[in-house]
C-alpha cells in the first residue's frame, strides 16, 4: 500500500511532467506561429538588443516604440536598416518634445557665442554646457543667449529629448570698408569699429579726386570685405559695386543719405525721407540717439524690418537682398554721441556701430572638425523624422513586453528543469 | 550731409589764449581753397572748461604766457582726448625753454599724458600735402631770417596710434597769423601744413 507521501510525490511528478509538456508546447507554438503584428518585430525603450537582433536577422518589419527621442547612433542605425530594405516604423509611448539648439559665434571680432534655443511649449527645458547649467525655461519656448565663453558642447534637455551642439570656434571676418567724406562721422565711425577689433579699410574723400585711404583697398567683393559702410553721397562712384557685393552675400550699412545713391537705392531697406532734428540735450541722456538728427526711412520696403523708430517712422531698418543683407541708418552725426554723450558714450557708440556692421557682415562659419559631428544633434526630433519619416499609428500594445529570445530561454530552462526533477524523483523512489 | 568743419580756438583762463586771432581765418581759407571739405566760414571760440568743447573734435590752442589749467579745464581736456578729440597746441614764443612751453608741456602731461617726439615719417606729414622732411620750418627759425633755432620735430601725446595732442614750438601762430588775402604775396603758401593737420584730425 502506498503511503500518503508517496502519493504526493507521484502527484508532483505528474505536475512536473505536465509543466514540461506545456513549456514544450509553448516553445513549439512560438516557433510555428507567424511573427507578431503581421510579421513586425516590435521593440521599445532601449533598442540596443533589438538593433543587434534586427541586424543579424532582419524581420519583415521593424517597429520601434520610443520613450524619448533616440540618440544619433540609434537613429542612424535604424536609418541604415531601413536603407538595407527592411521597413522601419516608429511611434512614441508619450509625446516627444521638439527642440533645436545652435551655438554660433556672433559676427564680431572678439564676439560672444550666441546660443539660440527653440523648444515646444509646456515642457521644461534646461540648457547648459560642459561647465554646468546655464538657464532653465520652465515652460519651454525660445531663448537667445550671448555667452562670453562656452565650455565644451551646449545641451538643451527636456524629459523626452536632448539636443546637443558644439559651438564653432569663430567666423571668418574680413575687413570692413568705410566710404565717405573726410569728416567727424567718418573718423569716429572708423575709430569705433577699430576699437571693437574690426579691421577697417577706408576711402575718405578730401577733395575731388583726392582720397585719404587706409587698409587693404581693392575690388569690393566678399573675398576681400565682410561689409561696406557708405556714409554719404561720396560713395556714388562705387554704388554699383556695393549693390553687387550685397547681392553676392556681402553686407552694407547705408548711413545718412547714402541710400539715395542710384544703384544702391534698389537694395536699400527704404527711401530717405526728411531729416528729423534731435531732441536738445538728449545726447547726454539715457536715450542718446534721440538727441541726434536722423533721416527717416520712408517708404519702407515691404520686406524690410524696422529696427529703430522715431516719431512713428523707421530710422534704422534692414532687409535681406539676394544672398546678402543691407542695413539703413538714418543717423549721419553719431560722432556727437561719442563726443558729447554721457559717461559710457564711447563704449556705447562703439558697440552700436559694431552691431550694425555685425548684423549684415558676410562671415562664413568655419567648418567643424569631423569628430564634432558625432556629438552634434541640434534638432533630434526633426532629425528623427528626416531619418525614419513621421511617426506611425501602429498598436504598440502588440509589442511583447519581454524580449522574445529571453522568453524562449526561460521556457527551455523550464522544460529541462521540470524533466530533470521528475526523472530524479522517479529514480529516487526506485521507479524507472 | 556731412557736418561742416568748424575751426575752434581754445579759450583758457590763464595766459593769453587769443594771441593769434588771424590764424583761424587763414586756415579756414586754406582748407576751403585746397580741399572739398565743407568748412564753416567763421571759426569758433570754445572755453576749455565748457561742455561746448565736445562739439568741436579739433581745437587749436596757443599763447605766449604760462598755461595753468583749472581743474575743470584739465578734466575736460582729458575727457576730450579720451573721446577722440585732437588738441593742436602751438607755442607762440618759438622757445626752447620758455614759460609757455614749460607750463603747457606740464599741463598736457597731467591732463593727457607725456609728450613724445613725433617721427617725421608720421602720416600727418603726408596725409594731404607731402612734407618728406617733417614739419615745415617757420621764418622765425630759418637762418638769415630767424634765430636759426630749428625744432626738427613736433611732439605728440598719443592715444593708441592716434594723436590726441599735437604740440609745436615752431610758432606757427606767428607764421600763419596774417590775413588770407596776403597769401598771394607768397611764392609758397606756408599754411599747407595747417591743412594737413586738419585733414589728419578729420580722418584719423
Amino acid at each position: 500500500m502506498r503511503s500518503r507521501v508517496d502519493g504526493a510525490r507521484r502527484l508532483a511528478e505528474l505536475v512536473l511532467r505536465a509543466t514540461a509538456l506545456a513549456a514544450l508546447a509553448a516553445l513549439l507554438w512560438r516557433a510555428m506561429r507567424p511573427p507578431s503584428a503581421a510579421g513586425a518585430d516590435v521593440a521599445r525603450g532601449d533598442l540596443g538588443t533589438a538593433l543587434a537582433r534586427w541586424t543579424a536577422a532582419p524581420p519583415t518589419e521593424m517597429r520601434a516604440v520610443f520613450d524619448a527621442t533616440p540618440d544619433p547612433l540609434t537613429r542612424d542605425w535604424l536609418r541604415a536598416l531601413a536603407a538595407a530594405g527592411s521597413p522601419v516604423r516608429w511611434s512614441a509611448s508619450r509625446p516627444l518634445g521638439a527642440a533645436a539648439v545652435i551655438a554660433e559665434p556672433s559676427a564680431e571680432p572678439y564676439g560672444a557665442t550666441r546660443v539660440r534655443l527653440a523648444a515646444g511649449r509646456g515642457e521644461p527645458v534646461t540648457i547648459g554646457d560642459g561647465a554646468g547649467v546655464i538657464d532653465t525655461l520652465p515652460n519651454g519656448g525660445g531663448m537667445e543667449l550671448e555667452l562670453a565663453a562656452v565650455s565644451g558642447g551646449v545641451r538643451a534637455a527636456g524629459a523626452t529629448f536632448a539636443a546637443t551642439t558644439i559651438a564653432r570656434d569663430s567666423a571668418l571676418l574680413r575687413p570692413v570698408l568705410v566710404i565717405g567724406a573726410a569728416g567727424w562721422e567718418a573718423k569716429f565711425t572708423i575709430a569705433a569699429l577699430e576699437e571693437r577689433g574690426w579691421r577697417v579699410a577706408a576711402r575718405l574723400r578730401v577733395a575731388p579726386g583726392v582720397e585719404v585711404t587706409q587698409g587693404p583697398l581693392g575690388a569690393i567683393d566678399t573675398a576681400r570685405y565682410s561689409a561696406v559702410v557708405a556714409l554719404d553721397s561720396t560713395a556714388a562712384p562705387l554704388a554699383g559695386a556695393i549693390a553687387r557685393f550685397v547681392r553676392d552675400g556681402g553686407g552694407a550699412v547705408l548711413a545718412g543719405s547714402a541710400a539715395r545713391l542710384g544703384a544702391v537705392a534698389p537694395i536699400a531697406p527704404g527711401g530717405v525721407g526728411r531729416r528729423v532734428p534731435g531732441v536738445a540735450g538728449a545726447v547726454a541722456s539715457a536715450t542718446p540717439r534721440a538727441g541726434l538728427p536722423a533721416f527717416v526711412i520712408t517708404p519702407l520696403a515691404s520686406d524690410a524690418v524696422a529696427l529703430e523708430s522715431r516719431e512713428g517712422a523707421a530710422v534704422v531698418a534692414a532687409r535681406r537682398v539676394a544672398a546678402g543683407r543691407a542695413l539703413q541708418s538714418g543717423y549721419d552725426d553719431t560722432w556727437r554721441w561719442r563726443m558729447a554723450g554721457g559717461d559710457g558714450a564711447v563704449v556705447a557708440h562703439r558697440e552700436w556701430w559694431s552691431q550694425l556692421v555685425a548684423g549684415v557682415a558676410y562671415a562664413p562659419l568655419l567648418a567643424r572638425s569631423s569628430t564634432a559631428h558625432a556629438v552634434v544633434d541640434e534638432a533630434p526630433r526633426a532629425a528623427l523624422v528626416a531619418a525614419l519619416g513621421p511617426p506611425s499609428a501602429f498598436d504598440a500594445r502588440l509589442a511583447p513586453r519581454r524580449d522574445a529570445a529571453r522568453t524562449t530561454r526561460i521556457l527551455f530552462t523550464l522544460v529541462v528543469a521540470s524533466l530533470l526533477l521528475e526523472w530524479s524523483s522517479r529514480r529516487f523512489r526506485g521507479a524507472r | 550731409m556731412v557736418s561742416e568743419f568748424v575751426f575752434a580756438t581754445a579759450q583758457y583762463e590763464s595766459g593769453d589764449w587769443d594771441s593769434a586771432p588771424l590764424v583761424p581765418a587763414n586756415l579756414i581759407d586754406s582748407v576751403a581753397r585746397y580741399t572739398g571739405l565743407p568748412v564753416a566760414p567763421a571759426g569758433a571760440i570754445v572755453a576749455l572748461s565748457s561742455d561746448d568743447l565736445f562739439r568741436f573734435p579739433f581745437v587749436f590752442l596757443t599763447g605766449h604766457l604760462p598755461v595753468r589749467f583749472t581743474e575743470a579745464e584739465r578734466a575736460n581736456v582729458r575727457r576730450f582726448a579720451d573721446r577722440g578729440g585732437m588738441l593742436f597746441v602751438d607755442d607762440h614764443n618759438h622757445d626752447i625753454d620758455g614759460a609757455f612751453h614749460k607750463t603747457a608741456v606740464e599741463e598736457i602731461a597731467r591732463a593727457v599724458g607725456p609728450l613724445v617726439q613725433l617721427p617725421n615719417t608720421h602720416p600727418i606729414y603726408s596725409t594731404f600735402f607731402r612734407f618728406p622732411d617733417g614739419p615745415p620750418n617757420t621764418s622765425h627759425e630759418l637762418n638769415g631770417w630767424g634765430d636759426n633755432l630749428v625744432h626738427s620735430h613736433l611732439l605728440a601725446a598719443m592715444r593708441g596710434d592716434r594723436i590726441a595732442v599735437l604740440y609745436s614750438n615752431k610758432d606757427y601762430s606767428s607764421e600763419w597769423g596774417y590775413h588770407p588775402d596776403n597769401k598771394r604775396f607768397l611764392s609758397i603758401d606756408n599754411t599747407k601744413f595747417g591743412v594737413n593737420v586738419i585733414v589728419y584730425a578729420l580722418t584719423r
